[in-house]
């Protein structure tokens, strides 16, 4: 196994276990923090996939693609932090209420 | 030599990818949310580390600063927020409840994310093992940049486009949540002589860091967006020790203008071009280094403003004017 | 030439219809005493910037846009053809009149009521830069400058159930991007480019290509909401003011279809998708079934036209099981004629809802009858916009139906005469339900709250555009065909 690979499904492994945890956890601070790590996750693929160059320079593309991508990840979260906090202080509670049943 | 190193390297790597994964399920699975933030963080930093393995300085400073260090600010100040608002209604309807996801519909997630995992790792698997992107293609247009850091010249030059719309996105998280509220007032704890006299030692280092980040960016790892970064930084922190300039005539339209200085001068070299004839941000080869530079300055500004207003958490709170 | 026409030529409208709005949120953001004023005049731009970017490929065909020179695959390019010129003039259609609406609407401003200004703007240019776009990384920054735009939105009506609503609305969206970029991450990997163009030369049904297409399938249907992924859409359009509700159910939905009817188009191997497209067809036909129910056994109006939204939504899916056979074109032409009618006649319909509660305060519809008699103008209004929902003719709901009929008839999928038919005479169900409350005679009426003129006539302007598309969809379809966008598959090649 290369490097690349071996961090391509580690990159893999943080995207599921952020799903699990997304779906899991009640807490919405949790929630966001889980869509933090699916986005590291993804960002960690983009990379380990750019280090099979043959000449052993990183292709720079994904690079670029990873910085404009965490960048957008900071600025949803605080969004859906200001809202989390915006919705606690309306409910009382910073989780989802029960969706009325369909 | 060679044969020695290779699984040493390798081993490294998997020790550091089993840290990763180790962290993330701490962060995930941890009870406690101001422990999951911190693990967070810890995660943030390792991932850096990986950036550097992975040959992607100019991505592991971005991680280390905005991924791991802005971001972990955010979770806590929201923490603590949360804390906050929670004692202010001690009685108020709690509704603290478990996931109601019944122990088959649990195990059925599982399975399926399982499968998902076996199924992606199969397809990465079967990729090739060499593969140049698109590394001869940026190579081969570097000198035409404008500038001799590749990662900056794609951020800047070859797609800039995504960068403009970037700046489009850190606008209008900031639009958002100011529409959503104002800036909580924070229990105002006096800042102690000692926060106050280090932030003050501290600000004119991370100025002149910031500033080189951004000079540097142009050759070598750097960039508007690590220098920003670090800005947003200093400007947390002044934040933190109580020294925001509340009540002070720079949070109304100064502080609009300089929020969204970075999308509007970009736009504006843009279509500037288009008017000379040219196609939207094609810049003259020659000029291209300068235009560059213009470019990265204002966004430096307008990034950091809004890392630091995103902190902030709202909109200004406007005490007496208007 | 003069240089007038030379001027009006050379520039270069593709770029105006995604900065025009971008400035115009910039000022609205840095002026919030004059947005209203600002907001409109940058619609006006932004819609005749449209108007100009449509008539050109109208009358020179497809149009492919290199920003900063560099060609594909280092550099991003924009592509137009008929299918974004349609897409584009659905949304200035819709944008502008929503423009006008939310003049009146958010007249008594408070604070945050300013705030809708730069966020419409921003989601209007998000949009337009989706239609636009050939590059499937900067198409995912454009998902997500239009998530987060319209989850704002959502929240600026403040109530618990607006904030509620807009942060599930805001999970799912953040779970469809990441899950479409993670498909994108392999696709680059694969092939190491991100052209729409050059991707659907290269993609073979080797293991990788398989799961890219599969994850950005997967979170574009989430983000489009088609049963059972449409949970969140309901609680979050029926909860956003009213204008925001026909935006998001009007043209937000149909914008990540849009980005995946394009890559099922280009992108996506022929071979794959057969089963992939039986499979979302059904899903399609599921909606149609269960959003209808669901909409019959709502007791708010809003809430009801939420759920209508999630049935009419499984109609654009029914074209994917066609989409590998000779009647792909008349299929697809059905489900973009589709789109642009459920975008008017929606709109009529949350606007009206919007005047009904403004009017009297609340949507509950038991009590809706006793103010029913003041709103003549609303009811008509939702009459005449009922029509292109349930497709009786001569609306463009009828048209779009019948070649959807057409297609399927031509295929010999006979399986899908039956929602298209059936769901109809679901739909006039509940349509029917809410009409009735206009006839009840209830002699308790109470005069609610008198609503700007404005308010009244948009709502009624969009259903009669609804009723008219009918007859408009010969020019439609001519545009549509510019550049070919269905004839990527060859005829019968696939079967």
């Amino acid at each position: 196994m290369t490097p690349a690979i071996l961090y391509a499904i580690t990159g893999i492994g943080l995207f599921v276990l952020g799903v699990h945890a997304l779906t899991r956890r009640a807490h919405l601070l949790n929630k966001i923090i889980a869509l933090n790590i699916m986005g590291s996750g993804i960002f960690l693929v983009f990379g380990a996939l750019a280090y099979r160059t043959p000449n052993g320079v990183s292709d720079p593309v994904p690079h670029a693609m990873v910085i404009t991508g965490i960048v957008v990840a900071i600025s949803a979260t605080a969004v859906a932090l200001t809202l989390m906090l915006r919705l606690q202080s309306k409910t009382g509670a910073a989780e989802l209420p029960e969706q009325s049943p369909e | 030599m060679e044969a020695m190193i290779q699984p040493l390297g390798l081993a490294l790597d998997g020790l550091l990818a089993l840290t990763l994964l180790w962290l993330a399920w701490r962060v995930l699975a941890s009870a406690d949310l101001f422990k999951s933030i911190v693990f967070f963080i810890a995660f943030g930093l390792v991932m850096a580390l990986i950036w550097v393995r992975l040959g992607a300085p100019d991505v592991a400073l971005a991680e280390a600063a905005i991924g791991a260090g802005l971001t972990g600010a955010l979770f806590l100040a929201a923490l603590s927020r949360l804390r906050q608002g929670e004692e202010g209604m001690a009685n108020g309807t709690h509704l603290r409840r478990a996931n109601g996801l019944r122990f088959g519909a649990q195990a059925a997630l599982i399975g399926l994310l399982i499968a998902l995992f076996l199924a992606l790792g199969f397809a990465l698997l079967s990729l090739q093992n060499e593969a140049p992107g698109l590394s001869r293609e940026v190579a081969d247009m570097l000198p035409a940049s404008g500038v001799s850091n590749p990662v900056t010249a794609v951020l800047l030059n070859f797609r800039a486009y995504d960068t403009l719309l970037e700046m489009g996105v850190l606008l209008l998280a900031v639009i958002a949540a100011w529409s959503l509220s104002a800036a909580p007032k924070e229990a105002v704890d006096a800042p102690g002589p000692v926060l106050g006299g280090f932030v003050r030692l501290l600000l004119p280092p991370m100025i002149l860091v910031s500033s080189y980040l951004l000079w540097v960016g142009a050759y070598a790892p750097g960039g508007a967006f690590q220098a920003g970064a670090v800005l947003a930084a200093a400007a947390v922190l002044l934040l933190l020790s109580g020294r925001s300039p509340r009540a002070s005539g720079w949070l109304g339209w100064p502080l609009r203008v300089i929020l969204s200085l970075g999308l509007a001068v970009f736009i504006a070299i843009g279509l500037a071009l288009t008017f000379a004839g040219r196609l939207f941000l094609d810049y003259p080869p020659d000029e291209a280094g300068n235009i560059i530079l213009v470019i990265e300055v204002v966004a430096t500004v307008s990034i950091g403003a809004t890392l630091a207003a995103l902190f902030a958490g709202g909109r200004p709170q406007q005490d007496k004017r208007e | 030439m003069t240089t007038a026409e030379t001027a009006l030529m050379d520039t270069p409208w593709i770029i105006w219809v995604v900065f025009g709005p971008v400035t115009g949120a910039i000022i609205a953001f840095l002026w919030p005493k004059r947005a209203s004023l600002l907001g409109c005049f940058a619609a006006l731009v932004t819609a005749g910037s449209v108007l100009l970017l449509v008539w050109h490929i109208a009358e020179f065909g497809p149009q492919r846009y290199l920003i900063g020179g560099w060609d594909a695959p280092l550099g991003i390019n924009l592509y137009i053809d008929g299918l974004s010129a349609t897409m584009l003039l659905t949304t200035a259609l819709v944008g502008a009149g929503v423009t006008v609406y939310a003049t009146a609407y958010f007249e008594q401003t408070t604070e945050t009521d300013r705030f809708f200004w730069p966020l419409w703007l921003l989601l209007w240019a998000a949009m337009n830069a989706l239609f636009l776009s050939a590059d499937v990384f900067n198409l995912y920054v454009t998902l997500e400058l239009v998530g987060l735009a319209a989850v704002a939105l959502v929240a600026l009506a403040g109530s618990r159930d607006a904030l509620a609503g807009a942060m599930r609305y805001l999970l799912v969206s953040l779970l469809g991007s990441l899950t479409y970029l993670l498909g994108v991450a392999l696709f680059y990997g694969d092939h190491g480019t991100l052209d729409i163009g050059l991707l659907g030369e290269l993609v073979t049904p080797a293991p990788a290509d398989w799961m890219a297409t599969g994850l950005m399938v997967a979170g574009l249907l989430i983000k489009t909401a088609l049963f059972p992924l449409h949970f969140w859409l309901p609680p979050a359009h029926a909860a956003a003011p009213a204008p925001v509700s026909a935006l998001l159910s009007a043209l937000v939905v149909k914008a990540s279809f849009y980005l995946l009817l394009r890559l099922w188009l280009e992108v996506f191997f022929p071979g794959t998708t057969p089963n992939l497209g039986q499979l979302i067809g059904a899903l399609g036909v599921l909606a149609i079934l269960w959003g209808s129910l669901q909409a019959f056994c709502q007791t708010r109006l809003k809430l009801l036209i939420a759920y209508s939204t999630v049935a009419q939504l499984g109609y654009l899916f029914l074209a994917f099981p066609l989409a590998s056979t000779p009647a792909a074109t008349t299929a697809w032409n059905g489900t973009v004629l589709f789109i642009l009618s459920h975008a008017l006649a929606k709109t009529a319909m949350f606007l009206a809802a919007g005047n009904v509660l403004r009017a009297i305060g609340h949507d509950r519809m038991v009590d809706l009858a006793r103010g029913a008699t003041g709103l003549p103008l609303n009811w008509a209004t939702f009459g005449i916009a009922a029509i292109s929902i349930i497709g009786l003719p001569p609306s463009a709901g009828f048209t779009a139906k019948w070649l959807l009929l057409q297609a399927s008839f031509a295929s010999g999928q006979w399986w899908l005469v039956i929602p298209v038919a059936g769901g109809g005479l679901l739909a006039a169900g509940y349509m029917f339900k809410v009409l009735s409350l206009a006839f009840v005679q209830n002699q308790s009426s109470t005069a609610g709250t008198r609503i700007p003129k404005r308010m009244e006539w948009t709502a009624l302007g969009f259903a009669l555009g609804a009723l008219a598309m009918g007859f408009l969809a010969p020019s439609v379809l001519d545009l549509l065909d510019r550049g070919a966008p269905f004839q990527t598959f060859s005829p019968g090649g696939v079967l």
